[in-house]
């Protein structure tokens, strides 16, 4: 199926640097190029910005001390908010964009062995995500998530978020997807 | 219907006024030790006279503020010489107020294309760090005592982000708190300890009275038309009373709700849509 990415100007960024490279891989093999910001210290003016949230392997919000570690787990929101801001102006002028945020399925379905710092991180973006469907969605503008869970490799996440940025996506937004390969429980 | 929480310590945040004040009043009649804090002393004098009418002798108010940890570790060890080990932890702390004057004290407005990151963190501080610092401080005495209950007044927002109303920082927000509290309430279960969170709907508190202000003159109709606009979209066709949510928050502190844990639970007179 040809998803219609040739030439889209992507920016992909996040501390997780397997699943930054997977869906930069994915996206060039589907005819997209990288978008390059005009100043190294700001975000790109890109088609499609997909924020890649950190991983904290069994954070327990119980055992932090440290208010900082909850505000160094929020800065993921806060930087995808930047880049997506910085990213507006041109898709409300061209009347076409995605919003991807990758983030973790604990967000919707906790286990024993949560990352709990980055599910409070997925759920702040969800909320976001909705924000953005309501004030920019006319604009063909649109803002999903993808979270990972189970064993899902960073291929399997690239190709998600791919889906998401096609045209065949056009009409989702707000939305998550799960890719965990079945693990959750939750329904809803 | 005994609820088994008389002589348990409870510490209500934003205890002074609205639907704190609605919490702290039942949990005096249930025969629980109650603190009330709030930043401001004035409200707090007012509340905590009428709470030692009810409650003689088993009331204390402390003016601190709820959202840094280190002053809400202070109120946790204050109320625990005063009256024993906390058994009871509601966190009950508004939003980031952006703007007083503009939009009265309500919910953080703003939008994604004009609204900067410093003002996430604001909303973060307010409502994020304040539970989880009243949960952290509290837990310790809940674990020895085999016996707990946190909950925390969140919004409906949470499960449900409002795209009709220009609530930016809430709607990003909100659902991180509850998540959070469903995280903790799986930490906590072994030890006897719940922890729930509500989704707060259609509440007749001073502070949406303020609130149906600024959005009148935002949308440029009366007061009333506000308030009917608002009313109209509540299935019970009514606002609900600070003490129908101190009802469900006194049920699910008390022991009979001990296998109710890790939920979110909407006091918005079927005004939620979500299954």
């Amino acid at each position: 199926m040809d998803l219609q990415l040739r030439d889209r100007r992507v920016s992909v960024f996040g501390p997780d640097v397997g699943i930054v490279a997977a869906c930069r891989r994915v996206l060039l093999a589907e005819g997209a190029v990288l978008a390059e910001s005009s100043s190294g210290d700001s975000y790109p003016e890109a088609d499609v910005v997909i924020a890649v949230g950190g991983v904290r392997p069994g954070s327990d919000l119980l055992e932090i001390s440290d208010p900082d570690e909850l505000y160094a787990a929020w800065d993921d929101v806060t930087n995808a908010v930047d880049a997506y801001r910085a990213a507006l102006p041109r898709m409300l002028d061209q009347k076409w964009g995605r919003f991807i945020w990758v983030g973790s399925a604990q967000a919707k379905s906790v286990d024993a062995e949560a990352d709990e710092l980055a599910a409070m991180a997925s759920l702040g973006m969800l909320g976001l995500h909705k924000v953005i469907t309501g004030e920019v969605g006319s604009n063909a503008i649109t803002a999903n998530a993808v979270l990972r869970g189970g064993i899902a490799t960073d291929e399997d996440v690239a190709n998600a978020v791919t889906f998401l940025c096609s045209e065949g996506a056009a009409y989702l937004s707000g939305i998550t997807i799960t890719v965990d390969g079945g693990a959750g429980s939750g329904i809803f | 219907m005994d609820y088994g929480i008389s002589g348990r310590v409870a510490i209500v945040s934003g205890g002074s006024r609205g639907i704190g004040r609605a919490i702290a009043t039942t949990f005096a009649h249930e025969g629980a030790k109650v603190v009330i804090a709030s930043r401001t002393l004035s409200n707090l004098e007012e509340t905590l006279a009428e709470l030692e009418e009810i409650a003689p002798g088993r009331v204390h108010g402390i003016a601190a503020s709820m959202t840094d940890p280190e002053s809400v570790a202070r109120v946790v060890a204050e109320s625990r010489d005063r009256f024993g080990p906390i058994s009871i932890a509601i966190s009950n702390v508004i939003g980031h107020v952006i703007d007083a004057a503009k939009e009265g004290s309500g919910p953080g407005a703003g939008t994604f294309e004009g609204m900067g990151t410093e003002a996430y963190r604001e909303e973060f501080t307010q409502l994020l760090i304040s539970s989880w610092a009243l949960a952290r401080a509290c837990v310790p005495d809940m674990q020895h005592q085999g016996w707990g209950r946190i909950c925390n007044i969140g919004s409906g927002v949470a499960r449900e982000p409002s795209t009709n109303l220009p609530h930016l920082l809430p709607n990003v927000v909100r659902a991180p708190v509850a998540g959070m509290h469903r995280l903790m309430a799986a930490r906590l279960a072994s030890d006897g300890i719940t922890v729930n969170n509500i989704l707060t709907g259609s509440i007749l508190t001073e502070r949406n009275r303020s609130y149906w202000v600024w959005l009148a003159r935002e949308r440029n109709i009366t007061v009333a038309e506000a308030t009917q606009d608002m009313t109209d979209r509540i299935p019970l066709g009514r606002f609900g009373e600070p003490s129908e949510m101190a009802a469900l928050v006194a049920f699910l502190c008390s022991d009979r709700a001990r296998m109710v844990t890790g939920q979110s639970i909407p006091v918005g007179g079927g005004g939620s849509a979500h299954l």
